[in-house]
């Protein structure tokens, strides 16, 4: 293997190279075909790898927001005949989660309801730095480092949709107390976050192990809530 | 490249490729139910076209986050095509009994049987790619999995006990490792066009 060769092409990459390297770099991309070549496919790679595992993260985010949608959208139509013999499949099923239950999951925990959105303000062309950086910490699940910058942005731009995605972040950094002020704020608008905030009310309260109040809370939201599957299967547990 | 006219619904593309729900739910209520259809009536059945449905959007997403996905026709021929062709491929791998298929209805042209044969060679590529990744040595997969994960190369030497100077020299050799094989393999011939 040409280790020189390579070592040189990562450092192009990272453009570390002296005016004079990078200009002997440059000449012999154009002069020779066969280095040009490697280049290239180095290059690609790069990328491939770069498509890898620099988005692992949100890769995984995306087929989990994707299977959820997809089994709400085929559950809704989806009516199977039960054949004489899956109803022993199906009981025997029902007796195994039942043990499962019994056993390990006195209660449900907050980390199994806790699934934070993806924020995506900036595909709004007037988004600004702060805005676009907010997104990003948020969606990587940097949350203590989102905080600072949805305050920043609520100074001249308090919406219901920045003050939900702070309260969030709050709740994911441990800010409790904090998370459930903004929550209560939206609570009592009107706006599109209004049930969504009573719901992170009622993790609030999952998480603080207080299972009353957080099921009480629970009767609060409305049937029409987008999410409301999770709410009865929420609800479900608690019982 | 010359200028391509990119169509309205380049949208989908986008909004796949930063996880927006309201763009993936229309999907799922404009466009699946036709696949569904496709598929039902062609030795499959609603399980069946689920996971189909599933795995062409996981692949979508990859070719969107690797900015190389530019719709020139409408998404919904596009998607239908793509699905419709991996169920094919799909029976084609798993039946031996002689299937049915029922040509469907809808049309593309020709610009978008090309987006659709583009798609097929980067999900091929990357399979492929994924195949040799597996190949290189324990060391270089966990090297290049934190140095594309983590960016700070720095932070990269502290996490695997090493220096900062043996890090970088390694990543451009692992790389380098992949580079040979891949230049070797001509199926991956015009990876570097995709």
């Amino acid at each position: 293997m040409n280790e020189e060769r390579y070592i040189l092409f990562d450092q192009y990459l990272q453009d570390e190279m002296a005016v004079e390297e990078k200009n002997t770099f440059e000449n012999q991309l154009s002069e020779d075909l066969e280095f040009a070549a490697a280049f290239e496919t180095f290059k690609a790679v790069h990328l491939q790898l770069e498509t890898k595992f620099g988005y692992e993260e949100e890769r995984e985010a995306f087929k989990e927001n994707l299977t959820k949608i997809s089994n709400k959208h085929f559950n809704k139509h989806k009516v199977i005949p039960l054949k004489p013999w899956h109803y022993g499949v199906a009981a025997s099923a029902v007796i195994l989660i039942g043990l499962l239950l019994y056993n390990y999951n006195q209660n449900p925990s907050f980390e199994d309801f806790n699934h934070p959105e993806q924020a995506y303000f900036t595909e709004r062309s007037n988004a600004n730095a702060t805005l676009k950086e907010a997104e990003r910490a948020f969606n990587s699940g940097e949350y203590k480092k989102a905080i600072p910058l949805f305050e920043s942005i609520l100074e001249t731009n308090d919406t219901p949709e920045i003050q939900y995605f702070y309260g969030v972040s709050l709740l994911e950094a441990n800010k409790t107390k904090k998370a459930e002020a903004v929550f209560n704020t939206l609570k009592t608008g009107t706006s599109a976050y209004k049930d969504k905030a009573i719901w992170n009310l009622a993790l609030i309260k999952l998480k603080q192990k207080d299972y009353k109040a957080c099921k009480e809370i629970l009767l609060t939201i409305p049937e029409d809530y987008e999410d409301y599957v999770e709410v009865q299967i929420l609800l479900k547990e608690l019982e | 490249m010359g200028k391509i006219k990119i169509h309205p619904d380049q949208k989908y593309i986008e909004g796949l490729a930063v996880n927006n729900s309201a763009i993936i739910q229309e999907i799922y209520k404009k466009f699946v139910p036709k696949v569904v259809f496709y598929i039902k009536n062609n030795s499959g059945d609603q399980d069946q076209a689920q996971d189909i449905v599933q795995e062409i959007m996981i692949l979508l997403f990859n070719q969107a986050k690797a900015n190389t996905l530019q719709l020139t026709c409408p998404f919904e021929a596009y998607f239908f095509l793509l699905c419709k062709r991996k169920w094919l491929n799909e029976l084609k791998k798993t039946s031996n009994k002689g299937v049915t298929i029922t040509e469907d209805v809808g049309s593309i042209n020709e610009s978008g049987l090309e987006l659709v044969e583009q798609t097929e060679q980067f999900n091929e590529k990357q399979q492929l790619f994924d195949a040799m990744f597996l190949k290189l040595g324990d060391k270089c997969q966990e090297l290049l999995k934190l140095s594309f994960s983590i960016k700070s190369m720095e932070e990269v030497a502290e996490k695997l006990n090493v220096t900062y100077g043996y890090v970088r020299k390694k990543k451009s050799l692992c790389i380098g490792q992949l580079t040979q094989w891949i230049q070797e393999n001509n199926n991956f011939k015009s990876l570097k066009n995709n």
